[in-house]
Order: C-alpha cells, then sequence, then structure tokens
C-alpha cells in the first residue's frame, strides 16, 4: 500500500478511537431515571436510599465509586450502600442488564430503583438525584 | 483470597500509552508491508516481527503480572522517581486481565498473518491499539466491560462470599 494512504488509513483510525473515547467518557457517571421494583434478593434496603453498586475483580473504577458512595452515606441519615460482585452474583446482573461495573442502582426506601448510573459516580450529579428520590418518594 | 498487588495507576496508564504507540507503528507497517507471498517471508515481515513481540510481552504481562510489563518497569525505574507519589494506588488485577486480551487479540492477529489471511494482522492490531489507546488517553478500563460480558455468557462464575 501507499505510505501516504497507509498513514491516512493510520490517522483515521486515531480520530475514530478519539471519538469513541469522548463519547464514551461523556456517558461515565450519568444518571438515568428509572421506575421498577428491584427485586433484590438477600440486600437490605435503608429506610431512605440504597446504593446498589455492582463491581467486579478486574474493575478499576468501582473502588473509586465505592468510596464516594461510602462517604455519602457516612453524610446523611437513612442511606445505605450495597456492593455486589457480578461474578457472585450473575442472576442480579442479569435481571438488571448490567453491562458495566461500576453501575449503580438507587434504590429507595419502597424497594423502586429510581435511578441508574453506569460508570463511575459523579458526586455532585448523584447528591442532586439524592435530593430528589429523599425528597418525594413516588407512588406506589 | 490473597490481597492483590498495588500498582500505581499512571504506571498503568503509560504502559497503556506506550502499548498503544507500538500498535499503531504495527498497524502502519501491516498497511505499508501487505501479506507476503510465502510463509517465510511473512515470518520476517517487520509488522509480523513487531507485533509477535508485543503478543510476547502481553503474554507475559499477563502471566506475571501488569507490573512486570517492560514498560512498567520503565516507568517506576525512570519516572516515577521524578513525580510526586501518587495520590492512590489501584488493584493490579484490572490491567492485568486487559493484558491477558491483548495477548489473545495479538495472538489471533499473529496466526492469521502466519496464514496469510489479508489484513488480518491490520484488524487484530487495530483491536488491540483502540483498547491500549482508550485505556491510555480516556482511562477506560476493559476489564469493567468484558469480564462482565464473560460472566453474562456464563463463562465465568465465582462462589458466593461467605
Amino acid at each position: 500500500m501507499d505510505p501516504l494512504l497507509a498513514l491516512a488509513l493510520v490517522a483515521a483510525l486515531v480520530a475514530v478511537a478519539t471519538i469513541v473515547g469522548l463519547v464514551w467518557r461523556g456517558t461515565q457517571g450519568r444518571v438515568r431515571r428509572t421506575t421498577g421494583s428491584a427485586r433484590l434478593d438477600g440486600v437490605v434496603l435503608a429506610s431512605g436510599a440504597t446504593f446498589v453498586q455492582f463491581s467486579s475483580e478486574f474493575c478499576a473504577p468501582c473502588r473509586a465509586t465505592a468510596r464516594v458512595l461510602d462517604e455519602l452515606v457516612g453524610s446523611r441519615d437513612g442511606l445505605g450502600h450495597v456492593e455486589l460482585d457480578v461474578a457472585e452474583r450473575p442472576e442480579l446482573a442479569a435481571r438488571f442488564g448490567i453491562l458495566q461495573t461500576p453501575t449503580t442502582l438507587v434504590v429507595d426506601g419502597r424497594g423502586t430503583v429510581r435511578a441508574r448510573i453506569g460508570g463511575a459516580v459523579r458526586r455532585e450529579l448523584l447528591t442532586a438525584e439524592l435530593d430528589r428520590v429523599l425528597g418525594a418518594p413516588v407512588a406506589a | 483470597m490473597s490481597r492483590p498487588a498495588q500498582i500505581d495507576p499512571r504506571g498503568a496508564r503509560f504502559t497503556a500509552s506506550v502499548t498503544a504507540v507500538l500498535l499503531l507503528v504495527t498497524v502502519a507497517l501491516g498497511l505499508v508491508g501487505g501479506v507476503a507471498s510465502s510463509l517465510t517471508a511473512r515470518a520476517v515481515q517487520p509488522a509480523f516481527v513487531l507485533l509477535a513481540l508485543l503478543a510476547a510481552v502481553f503474554v507475559w504481562s499477563s502471566a506475571a503480572g501488569v507490573a512486570r510489563n517492560p514498560w512498567s518497569l520503565l516507568f517506576r525505574r525512570l519516572i516515577r522517581p521524578r513525580l510526586a507519589p501518587p495520590a492512590e494506588l489501584e488493584d493490579a488485577a484490572p490491567p492485568t486481565f486487559a493484558q491477558g486480551v491483548g495477548a489473545f487479540v495479538t495472538l489471533v492477529g499473529v496466526a492469521l498473518h502466519l496464514a496469510g489471511v489479508p489484513y488480518g494482522l491490520v484488524a487484530a492490531a487495530s483491536a488491540a491499539f483502540v483498547a491500549a489507546f482508550l485505556n491510555g488517553v480516556f482511562g477506560y478500563c476493559l476489564g469493567c466491560q468484558l469480564y462482565l460480558l464473560l460472566v453474562r455468557a456464563g463463562l465465568v462464575r465465582k462462589a458466593a462470599a461467605v
């Protein structure tokens, strides 16, 4: 192949990878609002809201997410944090259609999944969501 | 379970970045060189030699741990002493898992090239490049998604901790 064409293709590969990276980074930590019953067997829910975090052994950002969630739990009453290993609870990973770790579900005291966050959580986005969940419970 | 080894996250990013650059060079060489007609000629093409070396590094660091990857060693010897201590350490398991994926993908490329498949080497090196690039530049974690797919596909199971 002509070296100039090869160079152009290599540049295109870098450009595509950059776009993929920017799009991926934009999705990380975004809060998606949901409704639906949790059916989380074996998970004890807190009265206000419980962060149910799906983690795995090979997940670098899971630890940072766990730390942020633990800090939030320590800062307010009525919150809980449960970390599940997807390899130990594959049925729950399948039930909730988990496609990446960490994925965090915000479950209210009635067992409704109110929000879902894919990727490392962003504290300010999560705090705002928490205000909403704790402030106005949905009608059952 | 033993506590996994801890590494400087900047070292992991550095390792991924060096790997990405070398894979990109492999892609360029593979595009320019094409696929030679005889097996012996294919086995000495520059793109093939480079990809085979990278595959060997991937195999080694997925087996021995990413901390023993040559670029990781370079980081620890030459770069880390000049930096402030890291804010926190990371488990070595996620990047080591990614090295295993890299080993698989590059070995497929090696095999395809030896078999004379057009663009086999280029495709494998490109895929490995994208993963290494996303890891090095954006902090993308391959194990966060790929390992989960293995779990979801029923290929990986772990007894629940008591």
